[in-house]
């Protein structure tokens, strides 16, 4: 048997993130263009593989086939794979594990992840409507469930109960990751800053959230490259990213399934970030820096501690530490993540992915110093599966 | 056809007295298009129920057409409880989708000790915001909701629809 190849993430690039005046195809050549711009060696011809990650392009852009059209506007020939690919707010993270599968074996060589939504439509309500779609229609949408907050407030609900969790603890997750995502020209809010008053002040969303504990719904897409190891070396002399190890966990799809004892645990959680350290041989103490789904403040709190970054139940203290922030033990979501940059669902994983690519390679705009392991994380549906992949400056060996 | 020349048509011509099932909030609940109609069908006499696999006995929720423990075919119709208690719950203003008026009160309901099964995002009609509390009992209700057309060979069928919350026990 021929030994397998290494997978690497060579670059990428986002579109503008926010309430754009443009079409997905629109946004996913502007996400290409931003990743040929990382990568200059890479021309079309190079690309012999293609994953889209979306989920709304069927209803909101009448695009079910999405990938012949991405084909097309690219300029791509692909020869090897050529697949859209839906799992909602991972998507383009579940993609990237699947490129790592492709490129390891052999089967592909150079494949474009990119991942594209186009969430606002010409009357707003069409896209909380959109909403009943993603979840499951039948049950839980029919009891009124379409855009999460209303989930998640549950989810804080249950965790301040519990654990002791402090609405101004939670204020701490947004205000660090909008005062990281402030200089990311593509960031949804861009520019904006907030300070723990203005968290605390918010209007008020679904109790216990206000406006800043929750992430936006953003249009945009991003665009990563993912290749052997030998490709890459053609394509960039920046140090090589390596996909180390791999797990995504799904449990249930409507409320009746949920795994944890009450909300405020995710075992679903636990059992992805596990079956990932283990394929990247390493721990939760070996990761230098981490994109984690921060859709709510509450979210991030919660995967700080399934992931083990600091013991169940602590995860409020954690945060408020100051932790999270450059200097802390582990600093999270360094682009602003969903709070900040935004979130196009399918868009996000492939965003994360950037930021660690940048950060292992030392080329961040905030930089953890020596970061050598990175880890990116992403939730779906009503918190019904998580995905977690790995990142390392050298190999599994 | 519609005439693409006449400029007064405003949005979609197809639309004009159609039923788009894309934009259905609702399931399909009749017989032709669903093979667990008998759950929707018991709604109408006021039960509450799921499909119970009689190899290895495993109550499932949502109900099915196959046990997802062991992939048995033979399932019957059980009753599940009717009354649970309000673990936490928020009510939303903002967001609700369209045909919610809201607010929408939504609780996470535990069925206690013994219950095949044991919790449930519902949500909680019959009550006023503010009104509801952690720890209340609430109990299953059942109501009427948009019916749809279907076509049965050249003939319109009208298939009226049930759907079910919890509301407080007053």
């Amino acid at each position: 048997m021929a030994e397998k190849k290494k997978a690497v993430i060579v670059g990428g690039g986002t579109s503008k993130f926010g309430v754009r005046q443009a079409h997905l195809l629109d946004m996913v050549q502007e996400a290409m263009k931003a990743c040929s711009d990382d990568i200059p060696a890479l021309k079309p011809a190079d690309i012999d593989g293609l994953i889209v990650a979306t989920t709304m392009a069927g209803r909101h852009s009448s695009a079910l086939n999405t990938a012949p059209l991405v084909v097309h506007r690219l300029g791509l020939k692909p020869t090897s794979i050529c697949i859209r690919l839906d799992t909602l707010c991972a998507g383009s993270n579940s993609a990237i594990i699947v490129a790592k599968g492709l490129v390891e074996s052999g089967i592909a060589e150079v494949i474009l992840v990119t991942g594209a939504e186009k969430v606002y439509m010409p009357q707003r309500w069409e896209t909380n409507y959109t909403q009943l779609a993603v979840n499951d229609h039948d049950w839980d949408s029919a009891m009124g469930l379409g855009v999460p907050p209303p989930f998640f407030a549950m989810i804080a609900k249950m965790h301040m109960k519990r654990y002791g969790t402090t609405k101004e603890q939670m204020a701490h997750v947004s205000v660090v990751n909008y005062n990281y995502g402030t200089d990311s020209p593509m960031a949804h809010f861009c520019g904006r800053t907030l300070t723990i008053e203005e968290a605390l002040d918010a209007r008020i969303i679904a109790d216990p959230f206000g406006l800043y504990d929750c992430c936006p719904l953003s249009d945009g897409a991003s665009a990563i490259i993912i290749a052997s190891e030998e490709r890459a070396r053609e394509m960039t002399d920046r140090p090589l990213v390596y996909l180390r190890g791999t797990g995504q966990h799904a449990t249930h799809s409507m409320s009746a399934g949920w795994p944890g004892e009450t909300l405020a645990e995710w075992p679903h959680l636990k059992t992805a970030a596990d079956t990932a350290y283990k394929n990247a041989r390493l721990t939760p103490k070996d990761i230098d820096v981490a994109q984690t789904h921060d859709c709510f403040t509450i979210s991030e709190i919660i995967e700080l501690e399934e992931l083990g970054f600091c013991k169940k139940g602590e995860g409020g203290e954690f945060v408020a530490s100051g932790a999270i922030k450059l200097g802390g033990s582990i600093p999270t979501n360094t682009d602003g993540g969903l709070l900040m940059y935004g979130h196009p669902f399918g868009a996000s994983g492939a965003r994360q992915a950037i930021e660690i690519c940048k950060q292992l390679q030392g080329r961040a705009l905030h930089q953890v110093k020596d970061a050598r392991f990175g880890l990116t994380h992403n939730l779906s549906g009503t918190c019904s599966q998580h995905t977690v992949v790995v990142y390392g400056q050298e190999p599994v060996e | 056809m519609a005439d693409v020349e006449k400029v007064e048509i405003v949005g979609t011509p197809a639309l004009d007295g159609t039923y788009i099932s894309e934009m259905d909030m609702w399931p399909f609940e009749c017989q032709e298009f669903n093979r667990i109609y008998p759950f929707y069908e018991h709604l109408r006499d006021g039960k509450f129920t799921t499909t119970k696999c009689k190899k290895c006995g495993h109550i499932a929720f949502p109900p099915g057409v196959i046990c997802p423990r062991c992939w048995s075919e033979e399932l019957e119709w059980v009753e599940l409880p009717q009354r649970a208690r309000v673990v936490t719950f928020t009510e939303t203003q903002a967001g609700a989708p369209i045909g919610f008026p809201p607010p929408i009160i939504m609780a996470w309901l535990s069925f206690g000790e013994g219950s095949p099964l044991k919790q449930l995002l519902s949500r909680i009609v019959n009550c006023k915001e503010g009104e509801l509390k952690e720890g209340d009992e609430v109990k299953f209700v059942v109501f009427d909701v948009p019916s749809h057309p279907i076509e049965v060979k050249k003939e319109t069928k009208i298939c009226d629809r049930v759907y079910y919350a919890f509301e407080p026990v007053k």
